[in-house]
């Protein structure tokens, strides 16, 4: 009997251990910066960019990037992508992130298909700076804080080779980062 | 749920063990056997006391009290204190403070004579007035290209914070000794208001327990050890004369 009164005793307060709650995927968290490509001529239309390839980097020095492509480069087996709209990841832990974005971008084998060593890739490089002030809205017990970002400006870089992107349009003034499911900026190219 | 009418089911089992030893002792024993037992109850959590020693993030501690007022019908209150620390992987919140119940209880058991246990639903408004503090957080981001998230070990502290709750309670208590009482109850509350930090959110009241994003529901449980301080005693006999007339009854038995 007592051994019974002590299980009974003990049970309840095992089981009152909460269950890891998940932050579901429906609930809004860290936003993305969305970018969308529009016609240099007629802002209004949509245009894609082909052979886009987008590459953060922390340390803005290394732009422009040196184009040949050693074997063990991290350029291998990217293949640039034909979109009108990208998807930038901002740091939540400082308030400025650098993309390259790099057009029409190829690996070209230099004549050479089984030498690697003399690889270089061909394309347009923009070094694209995105300024911006941190903020962390608490969401919910199992989401915690998401960071959203306001003062938004962006700059480009146009490196040696001349610029591809000519615009870079905020949606409207004080923008803010937080929204996904809308347009933050727009490129004109 | 379940496990808490499981529970509740088999703990009067035993107390009805435990009644019907005590049953041969007591009924031989006394011509008071007819009367009731009035008088103050006092005692504390025990399950609040078990937990501050097992759980590292908990600390709290429980005075039950309870007052007889009629045949079935008891003034009951709780007074506690409670600090918990509620962690996930993206947030670290200690809750802090003390809180203070009163209602009644309505004795639904009808006890053998000279017996005195109770099955009993009760009701209290609780209160509470408490502190948060967000020890640390991790921004959440689905997106891990650049792999760590911003995080912030600053000890920011909401204090001054009270709420308001109604709640149900549905227990038992048994006389294991003589006037020693050992209870359970099971607690289900609802949130009437309550003060949020900004831009953070209740995660753990105290007294209120848990509390959930999607609802104002919230439950608990209590073991408690009681001893009854004996006042004075009234008869039982009278329980018919009592429902034709509630109002006379009081003054009758007190002249």
């Amino acid at each position: 009997m007592k051994k019974l009164l002590t299980l009974l005793l003990v049970l309840p307060l095992l089981t009152t251990c909460e269950r890891d709650d998940l932050c579901p995927d429906s609930s809004p968290t860290t936003p993305n910066m969305i970018i969308d490509f529009v016609d240099n001529n007629i802002i209004e239309n949509s245009k894609n960019v082909f052979g886009l390839v987008v590459l953060g980097i922390d340390d803005p020095s290394v732009f422009p990037l040196n184009t040949s492509v050693p074997e063990d480069s991290n350029l291998r087996g990217v293949s640039g992508e034909d979109t009108n709209q990208i998807f930038l990841p901002l740091k939540t832990t400082e308030d400025q992130t650098h993309f390259i974005l790099i057009s029409e971008f190829e690996i070209d084998y230099n004549g050479t298909s089984d030498n690697l060593a003399d690889d270089f890739f061909t394309g347009n490089q923009e070094l694209v700076t995105i300024n911006y002030t941190r903020n962390d809205v608490y969401v919910s017990r199992a989401c915690g804080y998401k960071t959203i970002f306001e003062n938004v400006a962006t700059t480009l870089d146009e490196g040696v080779d001349g610029p591809w992107i000519f615009q870079t349009i905020p949606q409207n003034d004080n923008l803010i980062i937080e929204d996904e499911t809308i347009t933050h900026y727009t490129f004109s190219h | 749920m379940k496990l808490l009418h499981t529970t509740l089911f088999l703990i009067s089992l035993v107390c009805s063990v435990w009644s019907s030893n005590a049953q041969d002792t007591i009924q031989i024993s006394t011509e008071n056997a007819n009367k009731l037992q009035y008088g103050l109850r006092i005692g504390a959590d025990a399950g609040k006391l078990i937990r501050s020693a097992l759980d590292d993030e908990y600390k709290g501690f429980e005075i039950v009290g309870d007052y007889r007022l009629t045949k079935s019908w008891y003034l009951a209150g709780e007074l506690g204190t409670e600090e918990k620390t509620t962690t996930n992987d993206y947030l670290s919140v200690t809750a802090s403070g003390s809180y203070f119940k009163a209602g009644a209880d309505y004795n639904m058991y009808d006890n053998w004579y000279g017996m005195d246990n109770m099955i009993y639903a009760g009701f209290r408004v609780g209160a509470s007035t408490f502190s948060q503090t967000r020890n640390n957080y991790t921004v959440y981001n689905t997106n891990q290209y650049w792999g760590e998230q911003n995080s912030s070990y600053e000890s920011v502290k909401f204090g001054g914070l009270s709420a308001i709750w109604v709640e149900l309670q549905i227990g038992i208590k048994a006389e294991v000794l003589n006037n020693l009482y050992v209870g359970i109850n099971g607690q289900l509350k609802s949130m009437i208001s309550q003060d949020e930090p900004e831009n953070l959110q209740n995660l753990y009241v105290p007294g209120f327990y848990k509390t959930f994003d999607s609802n104002s529901i919230g439950v608990g449980y209590g073991y408690t050890i009681s001893y009854m301080i004996p006042l004075f005693k009234k008869d039982n006999t009278k329980k018919k004369k009592e429902e034709e007339l509630p109002e006379n009854t009081e003054e009758d038995t007190t002249n």
